[in-house]
């Protein structure tokens, strides 16, 4: 036998969904010693189920007991000479009234009962049961399995079991993101294990919850998030392993500098004089803080794989001052719940000489009822999944032996642009004693898109750069539009 | 390869130091449809129609440079090889899957590194290179293909992709002989023509006491038919299909003018054509004049509603557009209104280059030439793909089952 690991059973304390007879799914805590109820269809004991293996279905029987259930194997349907003609639509052809069928589901959930007998007696007491095609036979037993067959089966939570139940319980919660299109966000980044991601994920966390699973505890996500917290809600129902969960790192928008009053807890107390109390608290600041400078140097690195991007904010804004932190011949991916909000975003990427062949696509997914002899799509279907925005971060800086003299000059153009930028700025730094977070982050931007590829954690700092930074951006794309009219 | 080389290039992960060396593969990028994949070798060159590029001046570039040719007349982007890049260069020697149906497939078995898995056939690897990425470092890929020659072919292509280590390929139809694994893998993608007959075998080679994946794609419906039957029979449960397309859009910035703009420009020519030849063009109108009068009255009919749609649109514009009414039965008079009210359309107002300065009267000049306002659309193209395979998948259940939790404490009570 394959040796099971801790992420092959159902484990105590653990996060699963329970799919119910009605298909409806319900999220639990599987605490050792617990009943769980599933409404009209019975209750089982945690305890029942903690060490199983997953993939297996439960039959409740004898009130709360639960047994492994196996369905019966699908058959091909044989036609029958009957149609519909003699059926018309007579509420009375079930001769159990409502007051039976109340005192059948009782019994059931006594357990005097098995839910296939009360489908059964309800078959029986069809009038016209026998006289329906063999197609709708099927179907009725189907229908009213869905309600009085007492069964149930843990899911274990996946990035594609708990996107489908976001997906279909409060889509609004993970901006709408359709397995599908999320599974090609793991395509188009290229995900592996020990790849080093950027992520800005405003879905809950749906998005780096996906992408840490692919990784298998190998390697860096780091999150950039806007508040208080990373709000990475979806991520918990993953029952991630501490392993995996340490690949994912966080960096608030407004610490990726340091703030100029920010004290290191070193500075702000004396470690030798502090006991007790005052002792652990430097020491929980102390891991604050640590932690919030890995996230930072992480990011300074600028060695990333690949920048995703699933922001309420407007996206250019983002690539903006994230594209520079982004490896050459790497992926960027930006994913919105509606294609509009991408327009823009597309035409900016295509004036970005940094970034190749912008894509914007959006998934088309259809599911099909497949019994034998019995396939059609389903009749109700899911709009839209999200669209999203691909292309390819490429360095901005052609080689030279190979440049045309258009390009050439652009260039020479850009770099003495660039000095006089920096003698101003260095000047300017002079007067401007501190600046706001924004700003510096603009300012490294720059740095890594003019000047070269390799690593730059300068911070200049002027309050101004921002806005010559996109003169000067406009300028490298008017060079790189005439070289792609040549 | 030598001994000295540290790093093994791979399509499982990037190289460390994202520099082109010698001896490395890299994707040649001239535009989305012309791209392919290069061994970069001292001394050796890469011949496209835009001009010649030396191997020797992409070592120690870092991947993502964009290299111009030595005519200068164009450049090329040099790429890491990635499998969804692979993807899009590779020699096809059979159909192959495509990213939508690729990347829904690995999402729905849930690959992530470690697990091991059977694909078969092989084919021309198209997806076999996504799955090792996949399951790198630690998993393992079982590939079946029953064509010697794609054999061949592909087991040359892992070797040279750093995948040899992780993919095992077996020539072998395995609809014929099965697959010959027993209690192996977690999960099963079959691509063959008659799916149903090797389900039994793909059964036997799930790890028996776990949950497994299985997923048939099928181009046709009547092979799903066949094969839900098959797998019903084998007992794998939940069984459910899909269909994934992705849908590329075109993006386009299309000018769009105002009305009132139209109108302007079109007063604008007839003023210019008035002032140009003013002879000429009375000949000429009162000639087409002439020629309308003999033409039955329905001419006459759909210009009347022409003007009435214009004065709808002047009306509807307050004040401002009903200044000029424009005509377009190409009569000479002049404008009635622009002499007598000398109200000025808005966007006449605005300070503009563009606009015709040749007069200095209080009176706004029509402009010939109106920036427009630009609008952001798509499109999705006329033609694109409608359909690729079904994608049936099924889950196989645990054969035998740990004891629960209450069953062991209840073995801890007897003893």
């Amino acid at each position: 036998m394959a040796a099971l690991g801790p992420s092959d059973t159902i484990n105590a304390g653990e996060n699963v969904f329970i799919k119910m007879p009605s298909d409806n799914v319900k999220c639990i805590v599987l605490k050792p010693g617990s009943t769980i109820s599933l409404g009209k269809f019975g209750e089982f004991k945690a305890d029942d189920i903690i060490g199983h293996a997953w993939g297996n279905t439960y039959e409740i029987y004898d009130k709360h007991k639960t047994r492994v259930y196996h369905s019966e194997e699908m058959n091909e349907i044989e036609e029958t000479a009957n149609n519909n003609r003699e059926i018309v639509d007579d509420p009375s052809s079930q001769k159990l009234t409502l007051d039976d069928i109340k005192a059948l589901k009782s019994e059931g959930l006594k357990g005097e009962l098995t839910g296939e007998e009360i489908v059964n007696r309800l078959k029986d007491s069809h009038a016209t049961f026998d006289k329906k095609t063999a197609y709708s036979q099927a179907k009725y037993l189907q229908k009213k399995g869905k309600k009085f067959l007492k069964i149930f089966t843990p899911i274990k939570p996946t990035a594609y079991s708990v996107n489908e139940y976001f997906y279909i319980k409060n889509p609004a919660k993970i901006r709408d993101i359709r397995m599908d299109t999320l599974s090609q966000v793991l395509s188009y980044s290229n995900v592996h294990s020990g790849a080093k991601l950027l992520v800005v994920d405003d879905t809950q966390g749906m998005i780096v919850a996906a992408l840490a699973e692919r990784m298998g505890g190998k390697g860096t996500i780091l999150g950039l998030y806007d508040g208080d917290n990373a709000r990475y809600d979806v991520v918990k129902y993953m029952n991630f392993s501490k392993e995996i969960q340490d690949t994912i790192k966080t960096l608030s928008w407004l610490r990726i500098h340091r703030p100029a009053d920010e004290k290191t807890p070193d500075e702000m107390q004396d470690v030798t004089q502090l006991t007790g109390m005052d002792l652990e608290g430097y020491h929980r600041r102390l891991k604050a803080y640590n932690i919030v400078e890995e996230s930072r140097k992480a990011l300074f690195e600028a060695d990333f794989d690949a920048l995703i991007v699933a922001s309420q904010y407007q996206p250019e804004s983002i690539l903006e001052k994230l594209l520079p932190y982004v490896r050459g011949s790497r992926p960027v991916i930006v994913y919105h719940s509606s294609k509009e909000a991408l327009l823009e975003t597309s035409t900016y990427m295509r004036k970005r000489p940094d970034l190749l062949a912008p894509q914007l696509t959006e998934s088309w997914l259809r599911k099909s009822q497949v019994l034998p002899g019995r396939t059609h799509p389903e009749m109700s279907t899911w709009g839209t999944g999200g669209s999203l925005l691909t292309a390819t971060k490429v360095i901005d800086q052609p080689v030279q032996a190979a440049l045309t003299k258009k390009e050439r000059l652009a260039m020479e153009k850009r770099n003495t642009e660039a000095k006089k930028l920096k003698r101003a700025r260095e000047e300017a730094a002079d007067s401007a004693a501190s600046s706001p977070a924004l700003a510096d982050d603009a300012a490294t931007v720059d740095a890594g898109a003019t000047v070269t590829t390799t690593t730059t954690t300068t911070t200049t700092t002027t309050s101004s750069s921002a806005t010559i930074i996109s003169e000067e951006t406009v300028d490298a794309e008017r060079a790189s539009k005439r070289v792609k009219q040549e | 390869m030598s001994d000295t080389m540290v790093e093994k290039q791979s399509f499982a992960r990037y190289k460390t130091n994202n520099t082109i060396e010698e001896g490395d593969l890299v994707v040649t990028y001239l535009n989305r449809e012309t791209m392919g994949m290069i061994r970069v070798r001292k001394g050796e060159y890469f011949n496209c129609k835009f001009g010649s590029y030396k191997h020797a001046d992409m070592i120690g570039l870092e991947y993502g440079t964009k290299l111009g040719s030595n005519t200068g007349r164009g450049f090329l982007y040099l790429l890491h090889p990635t499998p969804e890049l692979w993807t899009l260069v590779l020699p096809h020697r059979t159909q192959i899957l495509y990213i939508a149906d690729i990347s829904f497939v690995m999402n729905f078995l849930n690959l992530k590194p470690g697990m091991s898995m059977i694909e078969s056939g092989t084919g021309s690897g198209s997806f076999s290179h996504s799955i090792a990425r996949t399951l790198a470092p630690t998993g393992h890929l079982y590939t079946f293909e029953y064509h010697q020659e794609r054999v061949n072919a592909a087991k040359k292509e892992f070797e040279e992709h750093g995948l040899s280590d992780m993919v095992t390929l077996q020539c072998r139809d395995v609809c014929k002989d099965g697959f010959d694994m027993e209690n192996k893998v977690d999960a099963i993608f079959l691509d063959l023509p008659a799916p149903w007959e090797a389900v039994a075998s793909a059964k036997k080679a799930f790890k028996h006491n776990k949950i497994g994946k299985i997923c048939t794609f099928s181009p046709c419906i009547e092979q799903i038919s066949r094969t839900v039957t098959a797998l019903s029979e084998q007992g794998f449960v939940d069984i459910q299909m899909f269909e994934c397309l992705i849908r590329f859009n075109e993006i386009r910035v299309i000018p769009m003018w105002t009305i009132e703009e139209a109108m302007e420009k079109q007063r604008a020519v007839e003023k210019k054509r008035k002032r140009d030849k003013p002879q000429a063009a009375s000949k000429k109108n009162g000639k087409r004049q002439e020629r309308r009068t003999q033409e039955d009255t329905e001419e006459e009919s759909s210009k009347d509603k022409v003007a009435k749609l214009e004065s709808l649109v002047d009306d509807s514009n307050d004040s401002s557009a009903a200044a000029t009414p424009m005509s377009t039965s190409g009569s000479e008079a002049e404008p009635s209104s622009a002499t007598s009210t000398p109200v000025v359309a808005p966007e006449a107002t605005m300070p503009s280059a563009t606009t015709a300065t040749t007069t200095t009267t209080a009176e706004a000049e029509p402009r010939e030439r109106i920036d427009p306002k630009n609008v952001v659309v798509t499109r999705l193209p006329a033609e694109q793909r409608g359909h690729t395979s079904y994608l049936m998948f099924a889950t196989f259940t645990p054969a035998f089952q740990q004891p629960s939790l209450r069953e062991k404490k209840a073995a801890e009570a007897q003893s």
